[in-house]
């Protein structure tokens, strides 16, 4: 009946990694000629729905419907045969190939075994000048900056001819000029009858393209809602499972003197242009802006993991000589970075090493020779009782925990010796959100027992609720310095777009 | 794309120097070098017959480091082309003696069997491979190297380390050491091979597939490239220039050796790595590997003509594999993903 | 289920683990020894003793990097070449056999350190990949080792060499025995109980995590490589002083053997896992398995084409076991 009618239709969806349900029992459709917005926070669940839908992840249960067909295993190549065409965040381009190499990719055009070069050429050409972006075809991906890769992720969704279209956080990176492009653009697509299934955390964007929006929480669909009759504080509520309120503490705001002071800070792959800022004892100074503008950069390039071209930092007031980890956390730095996967966690160890990995030049840990087991294991059970890290088991490794305890084993490296300044990088990405309160009382406790703390994120809510301070990047540079009143949702995305600059006064 | 602007009259020129470095010039130029100074010292190298040594050795090399820089390019290693060449000999060599014994009178059709029944297995020895490293995630380090001591094993029992012979004259001299119009026969071939791989790389879907899914696996298979397949493909094709390079070898010799083949395995890889195949994957260039095996050659030439002990000889492929490596570093600094 | 898996994975590298990485072992010795009564006379299991333990040592070494997430292809030749330039050194001093003694241990270890650090600083300064770099230097002691003494053996070793590191026995074990197991156990130490050793399984776990989190990566790094190549050495030595003579040709295929018996007792490729339990047991398994087969008159070239099949198996069952535990 309504079958037929359906574009996409899943049903009863579960799937789990490890220890992790990712999706629990998911209900989702798409109509033709629909946007259908998928809502919720990072580790919600709206990444391995995609993957779902476009065949990279196999569901471990559940039914899989298109066009009314029962669909017994998708893959990428079958999604795509029928007509299923993705955007998504982590983009699915090939680094080592040109713009025009990746968006034939999988579908290049041949005769007699052979590529048409000539006829891709120009069938490129006419469809980049037809969405009307600006994309040099034969530069290599990974010369782009990160909006023009942005670009050719849409382009490339785009040149499928989908009838089911899915856009995972497409306007990231994107420019006003060219998220509004793209809006005409889907515009288009519905009145074509695709069905579309995007993913967003604007409201702009949601106000401006939604017809249905199904909010996820924990794996777990909350509610599937009209895009026209829910309001902003509704949807939140909902993707939050409590009031806003009660998420994030009040923090109070006593500034002492200053521990951290960055000047002019320039990153050697031009990333980061002559930064300057400061965070004081007992306050938290927020740092926001889009995906790719540098923010995450900064903290970086203080903790020393990536060089610096120009500019000095002070550390309670001295200047620190060498950068590396190792040298700052001794003067009492900690930078947690936003990619547990990759410099957060040693994943095959356990959890008690990694909560001890930089504290291990302690003499009271063992200083450089041996090691002193005891103290070791009763620091660490410590630190993790006041975390909240369960089940507490010292010896499992980072695999066997969940996203929130995961997150946590990385905060303790913080606990395990005197830090007095603290860089927040994404703290709370891809994690539940029972965890990411209890983040926030560390952040208030630390703040309030007179620790400096730098918030980088692209959560905006975490920013405006957290911080006392805001400053807000742009394509590398600060642009604006936000305290008190105008700390506004409307300030801070302003600045996102390079407009409204205050001269940042540090 | 603004955030390069301020550096980019600076990159204009490094970036011209970095591209004539990155793209083989130096590998060129080192070649000039050698072949001039060598040359000079032993006038002998200009000889008709060490020239035609030289490009010999060269095909037979850039052939099975052809194979070798496809898998590399995919992210792996084949440790196994070493005893495959081993194999396929020994195998040409049975199967075409005891075909002969068989049916005297019908010496091309033996030959012609033989050699596609070594062909064959060259190529299935590498789809094992493949389907282990593609569809198990193993090692293809340790995968190829099990594979070796497996074939290995397999290859000295059945001959117990003697020389096979009994092959036609018409295969040992009809392709190992004669010529097509004025050229050896084996360099013929291994042009065939090297213009094979460059048109594979540079005209098809397949070469471009191999590229991608050795530079992001998952966004190749994210784009709807038979990821698994390209894999099992690009190992099969190791296995095969491998088998090419032992029938050439073998049809050279005369006979089929089971210890043919020890050090293509270095070989292969030091070629491929002066030619300027990333030890990480996504790039190289048949073209410029072709370069690599010239240069490996020449230098073993010339110290062949200087009369270096041949034992010696394996501490300077060595010592060109760091160097180059070193110098693939110098290079890697500004190509980071993100 | 679930249970049963976390529980395995709490009590890794204990004892239960050691338990179960060496009962194929039993069955497979059982097996040699109800077709062989031969594998179970007491003189072969000293046989099998002493051959486990040299190469449960160069194992040990093998294991070292590959906990690192590296490895060292270069073993086999880095025995060999410290074989004949120890020899050769202690030529030197034919008329003080007690100093030739010395001179043969220390230079052994000289060359050690030497061959380590100089896969260290490739490894771990330069930051090449450690596959290439010891297939490199594979090559480069192939051709030192071998020109070194045109491939001849060096001999004429003085008797004291043999009284004390072949023949001597502290309480009834033999001396090359005792001293393996020395240095088993303070591998077992450093692995286990010191910051250095620490700083390895994080390092091969995941080297940019170690890097933030203030671990000096390419100094411990290059340790590692050292101490591989130094543990090599030793072996070198000791297998030198029971041959007679500095072999060229005495490391043969060990980078294989040693990388199969550590991937058959538990270590990863990948790195982080991994300990001088997993060095013994597959030690134990492969010297097992080749002397049962000798025993059995099974052809060599047929052993080393059972030895490549097993290590594939063991992969396949490996990443299997991994593959249901984690979905299960």
């Amino acid at each position: 009946m309504t079958h037929a009618s359906k574009l996409l239709e899943l049903s009863r969806i579960s799937k789990r990694y490890g220890p992790l349900l990712a999706l629990d029992d998911v209900d989702f459709d798409v109509m033709p000629g629909e946007v259908h917005v998928l809502f919720g926070e990072n580790g919600a669940g709206k990444s391995t729905m995609i993957n779902v839908i476009t065949g990279n992840v196999g569901p471990d249960g559940g039914s899989y419907r298109l066009l009314g067909n029962e669909v017994r295993t998708m893959t990428p190549q079958e999604a795509r045969r029928r007509g299923i065409a993705a955007v998504f965040q982590e983009f699915s381009l090939v680094p080592d190939l040109t713009v025009l190499e990746n968006l034939f990719l999988g579908r290049e055009r041949r005769i007699a075994g052979l590529l048409k070069r000539a006829e891709m050429r120009r069938e490129a050409d006419a469809f980049i000048a037809k969405l009307g972006f600006n994309l040099p075809l034969d530069r290599l991906v990974v010369d782009l900056p990160r909006a023009q890769r942005q670009l050719l992720e849409v382009a490339k969704a785009l040149f499928e001819e989908a009838r089911i279209l899915i856009l995972d956080e497409p306007t990231a990176s994107l420019t006003d000029t060219d998220a509004d492009r793209l809006f005409d653009l889907l515009f288009e697509m519905k009145r074509d009858g695709v069905g579309i299934v995007y993913v967003s955390h604007r409201m702009r964007e949601i106000r401006l393209l939604a017809d249905r929006v199904t909010v996820l929480r924990g794996g777990r669909k909350v509610a599937t809602v009209a895009g026209a009759d829910v309001s902003e504080a509704q949807l939140v509520e909902m993707m939050v499972g409590r009031p806003v309120g009660d998420l994030y503490p009040a923090i109070a705001h006593k500034p002492g003197k200053p521990l951290l002071e960055i000047e002019k800070l320039s990153s050697v792959d031009g990333r980061v242009r002559d930064v300057s800022l400061a965070v004081r004892e007992g306050e938290i100074v927020g740092l926001a802006g889009l995906v790719g503008c540098g923010k995450g950069e900064i903290g970086r390039l203080v903790f020393g993991l990536d060089p610096i071209s120009g500019g000095s930092v002070r550390v309670k007031g001295k200047p620190v000589a060498r950068f590396s980890p190792r040298a700052l956390l001794r003067r009492g730095v900690c930078y947690f970075p936003a990619d547990r996967a990759t410099d957060g966690l040693a994943p095959n160890r356990p959890i008690r090493e990694n909560a001890s990995a930089a504290a291990l030049d302690l003499k009271r840990f063992g200083g450089g020779g041996w090691l002193r087991r005891r103290a070791e294991n009763s620091k660490v059970r410590e630190v993790f009782e006041r975390l909240g890290v369960r089940p507490l088991r010292l010896e499992q490794t980072v695999l066997q925990f969940s996203g929130g305890n995961r997150q946590k084993v990385m905060l303790a490296r913080g606990l395990m010796r005197e830090i007095q300044i603290f860089l927040f990088d994404e703290p709370t990405v891809g994690i539940d959100v029972g965890a990411k309160a209890e983040i926030y009382q560390l952040m208030r406790d630390l703040a309030e027992g007179g620790a400096a703390i730098l918030l980088i994120s692209s959560e905006l809510p975490e920013i405006l609720n957290l911080s006392h301070r805001i400053y807000v990047m742009h394509e590398g540079e600060i642009v604006t310095h936000l305290e008190g009143e105008q700390r506004t949702e409307a300030q801070v995305l302003s600045g996102f777009f390079g407009k409204n600059r205050t001269k940042a006064a540090a | 794309m603004s955030l390069a602007e301020p550096s980019l009259p600076r990159r204009a020129f490094t970036t011209r120097l970095n591209g004539f470095l990155a793209n083989g010039g130096i590998v060129l130029l080192l070649i000039l070098l050698i072949a001039v100074v060598t040359a000079i010292i032993q006038p002998r190298f200009l000889n008709q017959q060490n020239i035609l040594n030289v490009l010999r050795n060269t095909a037979i090399l850039s052939i099975i480091s052809m194979g070798q820089m496809l898998v590399m390019i995919v992210g792996g290693f084949d440790l196994s082309v070493g005893v495959i060449v081993a194999f396929a000999s020994i195998e040409t060599a049975l199967v075409m003696s005891a075909l002969l014994q068989w049916m005297p009178e019908m010496q091309f059709l033996a030959v012609v069997l033989a050699v596609a029944i070594a062909l064959a297995s060259g190529a299935a020895i590498g789809m094992v491979n493949g389907v282990l490293v593609a569809r198990l995630s193993l090692s293809p380090f340790m995968v190829t190297l099990a594979m070796s001591s497996v074939i290995a094993g397999a290859t000295f029992y059945v001959t117990k380390g003697i020389p096979v012979y009994g092959m036609p004259e018409f295969f040992t001299h009809g392709v190992g050491r004669s010529f097509l119009l004025g050229v050896p026969t084996v360099v013929v071939v291994g042009l065939l091979v090297v213009l094979t791989t460059i048109a594979v790389q540079r005209l098809t879907r397949f070469g471009r597939h191999v590229y991608a899914v050795g530079s992001n696996p998952v966004a190749s298979r994210q784009s709807g490239i038979p990821v698994d397949a390209v894999l099992v493909a690009t190992y099969a094709i190791s296995g095969l220039t491998a088998a090419i390079t032992g029938i050439l070898l073998t049809a050279r010799i005369g006979s089929g050796q089971s210890t043919l083949g020890g050090t293509f395995v270095l070989e292969s890889i030091a070629a491929a790595v002066v030619g300027g195949v990333s030890l990480l994957g996504g790039s190289g260039r048949a073209e410029r590997v072709l370069l690599g095996a010239l240069f490996l050659s020449l230098v073993s030439n010339s110290m062949n003509l200087m009369r270096i002990d041949s034992k010696f000889q394996t501490l300077v492929l060595g010592a060109v594999l760091l160097a180059a490596l070193c110098f693939e570093l110098l290079l890697r600094g500004r190509r980071k993903y993100g | 289920m679930a249970e049963a898996v976390i529980t395995r994975q709490g009590l890794r590298w204990t004892h239960i683990d050691f338990l179960q990485r060496i009962l194929p072992t039993l069955l497979m010795f059982a097996g040699f020894a109800f077709y062989e009564p031969a594998v179970a006379s007491t003189s072969n299991l000293w046989n099998i003793a002493l051959q486990t333990s040299y190469l449960a040592l160069f194992t040990l070494g093998q294991v070292v990097v590959l906990l690192t997430a590296g490895l060292d292809l270069s073993i086999g030749l880095t025995v060999s070449y410290a074989s004949v330039v120890s020899a050769l050194a202690m030529m030197q001093f034919s008329d003080e056999p007690g100093l030739a003694v010395l001179v043969f241990i220390a230079t052994s270890v000289g060359v050690g350190v030497l061959i380590g650090g100089f896969n260290g600083f490739f490894v771990a300064v330069l930051d090449i990949n450690p596959f290439v770099v010891t297939l490199a230097s594979f090559n480069i002691l192939l051709a030192l080792s071998s020109t070194i003494t045109d491939g001849f053996p060096v001999s004429g070793f003085p008797p004291l060499l043999g009284s004390a590191l072949v023949n001597s026995a502290v309480a009834g074990i033999p001396i090359p025995i005792v001293i393996i197991g020395v240095l088993f156990a303070a591998t077992a130490v450093l692995l286990n109980r010191s910051v250095f050793g620490r700083s390895l399984y994080l390092i091969g776990s995941n080297r940019r995590m170690a890097f933030a989190a203030g671990i000096n990566v390419r100094l411990h790094l290059l340790g590692a490589y050292i101490l591989c190549s130094s543990l090599a050495a030793v072996g070198a030595a000791l297998l030198t002083a029971r041959a007679g003579s500095g072999e060229p040709n005495i490391g043969g295929s060990l980078a294989l053997e040693t990388i199969a018996a550590a991937v058959i007792g538990g270590a990863r490729l990948r790195g982080g896992e991994g300990g001088v339990l997993s060095a013994l047991a597959g030690a134990l398994f492969v010297t097992v398995l080749s002397n049962g087969m000798n025993l059995a008159r099974i052809d060599g070239y047929v052993q080393q084409l059972c030895i490549g099949a097993i290590i594939v198996l063991s992969l396949i069952a490996d990443r299997l076991s991994h593959r249901t535990s984690r979905t299960s």
